[in-house]
């Protein structure tokens, strides 16, 4: 009887074990966990990122608000820790317009760049507003345009991106 | 069993409660005064749980009338291996809360027009998901596929300058659009909610042709309307909102929206 209780008890253990290990499938994308990651890291530090930022406007002072929060975001997770994206469309584009003719904008957009970050711009929007992206833009090779800006967030976010519209 | 007077034989008879009346009345208050006594009966009746509960769903092997030692050893093979079974899914299982609940839920009406409804404060959010997520229907199984090839997007419009819906109706348009020319099977859900209701009600909206003329371009786009909002419209300015037809509504947009993204649905504000 003794026999039976332990092997029956540690085969239960063994299983239990064995169970908890398996990770279950991916994740979704657009849900970062967010109950256990933080338990882990220390305080002030946070583990890898991947971050899609949505960029649809064109006033100047939004923009410049938004390319801070970008700048915070490195200096809080550290660019090696930082995969981030800014996907303009619309009139969101005229952010890399502004870099064109503003100093301030284009030093920014460089200073960004140089830490890794990728602009990335809408072909949908290139087209419906005849904008010539060699002439009209700061900086845009064609690996930087991307079929649909908003197709594009979506499909970063099934990738892991989390979304943030500054 | 040293100095008990009560075989193993009686114990197990004791715990499995195969006594009569007589016998137990006898036993009890000698087993729950001797120590040793009480273990191995505390011993057994964790045994027979152990063996209950592994035995649960199993229907009766049919060895049942082989001889003693076969059964015995059987038995705790069986036993172990049942244990085994309901280990890992024990174990999965306890994994599992902290995976999201991928159940789709139907966008209808999730309460008749009538019911008043608080707006719900932001506190009460996180659990919402859980309570309406319930399984429903063929889609279900469905969401639960790792990553499928389906794009899901949700489109949320909060604002309501005539400016803001018509560049919000061209990015979902394009987006549809560019999900057909590309062969990207896709749903496509614009959650409307706060100024942005504007676009669905059919006494103000600017764009009513361009909102009906979609719907019926796609039939994986959905204009969904939160009621929250209906409702406040309502408290606060008296006003009933009409919606345009093929427009559904849901309690809240703000849940839906974690609903969906708990669904694994990408977010975009338009």
């Amino acid at each position: 009887m003794r026999k039976t209780i332990s092997i029956t008890l540690m085969s239960l253990i063994a299983a239990l074990a064995l169970g908890c290990k398996q990770e279950p499938a991916p994740k979704p994308a657009a849900h970062p966990a967010k109950t256990e990651s933080g338990a882990k890291s220390e305080p002030g530090t946070y583990e890898k990122q991947k971050v899609v930022y949505h960029i649809n406007y064109n006033d100047e002072k939004e923009l410049k608000g938004a390319m801070r929060n970008v700048q915070n975001h490195i200096n809080a997770v550290g660019k090696e820790n930082l995969d981030l994206k800014v996907v303009m469309h619309g009139n969101g584009v005229d952010l890399l317009k502004q870099a064109n003719d503003n100093p301030d904008m284009q030093s920014t957009v460089i200073n960004l760049k140089k830490q890794g970050i990728g602009f990335q711009v809408c072909a949908n929007t290139l087209k419906g507003k005849k904008i010539n992206y060699k002439n009209d833009l700061f900086d845009v090779s064609e690996s930087d345009i991307v079929p649909s800006g908003v197709a594009e967030i979506a499909a970063l976010q099934q990738k892991g991106y989390s979304y943030v519209k500054p | 069993m040293k100095d008990n007077q009560f075989s193993q034989e009686f114990l197990n008879a004791f715990v499995d409660d195969q006594l009569t009346a007589e016998e137990k009345s006898r036993a009890y208050p000698q087993i729950s005064q001797d120590e040793s006594l009480n273990r191995a009966v505390c011993e057994l009746r964790k045994t027979r749980d152990l063996v209950q509960l592994a035995y649960r769903d199993v229907p009766t092997p049919p060895s049942r009338g082989l001889p003693q030692p076969r059964t015995g050893l059987l038995g705790l093979s069986l036993a172990a291996g049942i244990a085994l079974g309901i280990g890992i899914s024990l174990g999965w299982f306890l994994h599992e809360p902290k995976m999201p609940t991928v159940t789709t839920v139907a966008h209808q009406p999730l309460r008749p027009a009538g019911v008043s409804v608080v707006a719900a404060p932001a506190g009460a959010l996180p659990s919402a998901p859980r309570e309406v997520a319930t399984p429903v229907t063929a889609g279900a199984t469905q969401a639960v596929a790792p990553m499928s090839q389906t794009a899901k997007v949700l489109m949320h419009l909060s604002q309501g300058e005539t400016s803001r819906l018509d560049q919000a109706l061209t990015e979902i348009e394009q987006l549809v659009q560019y999900y057909r020319t590309s062969g990207q099977t896709a749903r496509v859900e614009v959650v409307i909610n706060s100024e942005g209701l504007n676009l669905v009600r059919s006494d103000v909206s600017p764009f009513p042709e361009r909102v009906q003329r979609l719907q019926r371009e796609y039939d994986n786009l959905a204009f969904v309307a939160c009621q929250n909002t209906i409702d406040r419209l309502k408290r606060e300015k008296g006003i009933t909102a009409q919606l345009l037809p093929g427009v559904s509504v849901i309690d809240s947009g703000v849940v839906q929206l974690m609903r969906r993204q708990h669904q694994g649905w990408s977010y975009i504000q338009v």
